[in-house]
């Protein structure tokens, strides 16, 4: 149990740079999550942190550490892997003992401590098999048996359930949570899916291309994203942008989105016109927008592009020009492809980003 | 169209014969009989060689051991398991293997040693690619020139090697090959030299494959890089060695070409292996079948080895057992 910081970590293969200016403090006992798409950066950070990876220059510090230098063995770590990496050659027992035998600890309490993680995981059914006899879902568990065995300072998961099927996912989610909440160990998690970031941490960093773009709490990355890209990447279905133009003078200032003028509220109009940016990237979550087929005050006129059955509601896709926005509709929404209709939405829930570099205007 | 009327049941099969028409509409795997004859015409060639050069001469040579082989006039006598009997009373077919079971096991325990050991350096080495080209050219050259070359080298006069070994003061002045207490081990010698190569390739080829994820799990596992060998690296290659040390303790038995060059089974008996006391029964003495049952007790040994090894092999159960994983 130990805080854990990048200090300015870079990482680059030759060329091709990984990991860019990466600073990060994980406070003792926090769960993280590290969310991106494939290739930005998130899974060699963590195999930084593990000692897999050298770094090319910065520094990783556990509680006032630098561990730099320091193998794997040294860093009191344990990692679940994404393909759960058992050894193939030894039965579910010494799979999860391995990192006890390794510390050289006695049988007998080998033997106490294997029971009591296979019984909390429900494996201890399992014990005497060897991994290549067991569903996915129960090699997942060892994985996760082998790692809480022992109890390390910082917990690296690394996409573990990625491989399960939706519903086992949905359980391990939970299940994952409430152990890590009742250990109390610094955990950092790896994935690509949102909904795994936004369910179980404490806070989430998200990265792309090799740069950290935000570190904060599931709803500030979900309600104050910092740029375009944590906006469309974080929450589902996907936010739409539009492009817009800041028209009228102070006290009326309005949007100009292609001839159609949306009017805004006191404080969205003070904010814009504060900041002065005459081109913006609006964002609207599809769950904030309403589509219809009859005009009202105020409304877009739009073309329904798609429509997709969510279940409880529809997930219409209306174009206005080349632009597209996605809007929730109640399941009665009938319209066809190519039909007119009317897209709405109010300015307070409208998110702002500066035209030129994505970055969301001040508040 | 009357769903009882067989010949109707489909329409593309209204005009053909039944039965035939049925033949044709499964998958090609069901061989049609026409064209059985016609795989097996194609085949035959090589059955009837492999039959003239294997099962032809190993029934025959069945067939000598339960007989006394005469040569032209003298026709052969049956003895029955006369020429299996007397073995046993044969100081020197007992001799002979002991001393091939001393030379396989000493060959194969440094071979492997070594083999691995030089395999463990070699990988993701920077000179992997020409050290290894460099290793294999023993294996390219014939067991009789290889044994010539040693002879050359463990000449008492001018070679080189008698020279080191009598630097290190491990040898007198006689040669390695002239002393019965030595003659063995410089034989061994010429098969590790030719031979460790061969276990070296096929333990790099599996060290490639020994998944990066599981080495990675296991220094993370707090293991260091002799850890990371003995459990996760040797059980990975263990079934690759299986077959590299099959291979091996096979061919040392019908081993004969170099001892037969070097030695000629001597200084007295001393490198009178089994093979070597089978080549001088039959070829030297000519007795034909007392040789056959001698070759009869190789194979059988060999047999049972192998399948023991091969049982080995496809047990997971061993593999942990291999790994050292009672070291708790």
């Amino acid at each position: 149990m130990v805080a854990v910081s990048f200090n300015n970590v870079w990482k680059d293969y030759g060329d091709s740079v990984a990991v860019r200016d990466l600073n990060m403090n994980i406070k003792d006992g926090e769960f993280v999550s590290l969310l991106g798409p494939s290739g930005c950066g998130k899974s060699t950070s963590l195999r930084m942190l593990a000692g897999l990876e050298h770094i090319t220059s910065g520094e990783i510090v556990f509680g006032d550490k630098v561990v730099n230098q320091l193998p794997p063995k040294d860093r009191d770590i344990a990692m679940v892997f994404e393909n759960y990496a058992l050894y193939p050659h030894k039965t579910i027992f010494d799979n999860i003992a391995n990192p006890l035998k390794r510390a050289k600890i006695s049988p007998s309490e080998i033997t106490r401590r294997v029971n009591e993680a296979a019984k909390l995981l429900e494996i201890d059914h399992l014990l005497e098999r060897r991994p290549q006899e067991l569903s996915g879902g129960q090699k997942q568990r060892t994985a996760i048996g082998r790692a809480i065995v022992r109890q390390p300072q910082v917990y690296l998961f690394d996409e573990p359930i990625a491989h399960l099927d939706a519903k086992l996912r949905a359980r391990m989610r939970s299940e994952l949570k409430h152990m890590q909440f009742n250990l109390g160990v610094t955990t950092i998690y790896v994935t690509h899916d949102q909904l795994e970031a936004l369910t179980m941490a404490d806070r989430i960093a998200v990265m792309n291309d090799g740069v950290l773009q935000q570190f904060g709490t599931p709803q500030e990355i979900y309600e104050n994203p910092v740029n375009s890209w944590v906006a469309t990447f974080v929450g589902e279905p996907q936010m739409s942008l539009m492009e817009m133009s800041m028209t009228g003078e102070k006290g009326d200032a309005a949007l100009d989105f292609f001839g159609n003028i949306i009017s805004l509220d006191a404080a969205s109009s003070s904010r814009l016109t504060k900041a002065g940016i005459a081109d913006l990237l609006v964002g609207v979550r599809p769950d904030k927008a309403s589509v219809s087929l009859q005009e009202t005050p105020g409304a877009i006129k739009a073309e329904v592009y798609s429509r997709q059955l969510l279940g409880a509601d529809v997930l219409v896709e209306v174009a206005i020009g080349k632009t597209r926005v996605r809007a929730k509709a109640d399941t009665s929404f009938m319209g066809n492809v190519g039909e007119p209709c009317y897209l709405n939405f109010s300015s307070e829930n409208l998110y702002y980003f500066n035209a030129e570099d994505g970055k969301v205007v001040e508040r | 169209m009357t769903i009882g009327s067989e010949k109707n049941i489909h329409p593309a099969l209204s005009d053909q014969d039944w039965g035939y028409a049925t033949i044709s509409q499964t998958p090609t795997s069901v061989n049609p009989n026409p064209k059985k004859w016609f795989y097996f015409y194609l085949a035959a060639p090589a059955i009837i060689l492999l039959a003239a050069i294997t099962i032809y001469p190993f029934f025959w040579l069945i067939y000598m051991s339960f007989h006394k082989v005469g040569f032209g006039a003298v026709s052969d006598v049956f003895v029955g398991l006369k020429n299996f009997s007397r073995l046993f009373s044969d100081a020197k077919f007992i001799a002979g293997w002991g001393l091939l079971l001393k030379y396989s096991a000493i060959c194969l325990t440094i071979q492997v040693l070594v083999g691995v050991a030089l395999a463990v350096v070699l990988n993701n080495s920077r000179y992997e690619k020409p050290l290894i080209t460099m290793f294999l050219m023993p294996m390219m050259v014939s067991p009789v020139v290889a044994g010539l070359l040693f002879y050359y080298l463990y000449n008492g006069t001018f070679g080189w090697y008698h020279w080191i070994f009598q630097s290190l003061g491990i040898l007198g002045e006689t040669s390695i090959l002239g002393n019965s207490s030595t003659a063995l081990y410089g034989i061994i010698l010429v098969d590790v030299w030719q031979w460790t190569p061969l276990i070296t390739l096929i333990t790099l080829a599996g060290l490639k494959r020994v998944p990066q994820d599981q080495l990675e799990a296991n220094m993370v596992d707090g293991a260091g890089s002799i850890s990371n060998f003995f459990h996760i690296s040797l059980p990975n290659i263990y079934p690759f060695l299986l077959i590299a040390i099959l291979l091996r303790f096979m061919d040392n038995f019908r081993f004969i070409d170099a001892i037969l060059v070097l030695t000629g089974g001597g200084p007295g008996n001393s490198t009178r292996l089994l093979p070597v006391y089978l080549f001088d029964v039959s070829f030297q003495f000519f007795k034909l079948g007392r040789g056959a049952a001698i070759a009869i007790s190789l194979l059988i040994v060999t047999i049972i080895l192998g399948m023991i090894l091969v049982r080995v092999l496809e047990d997971p159960a061993r593999k942990s057992t291999l790994a050292g994983d009672s070291d708790s």
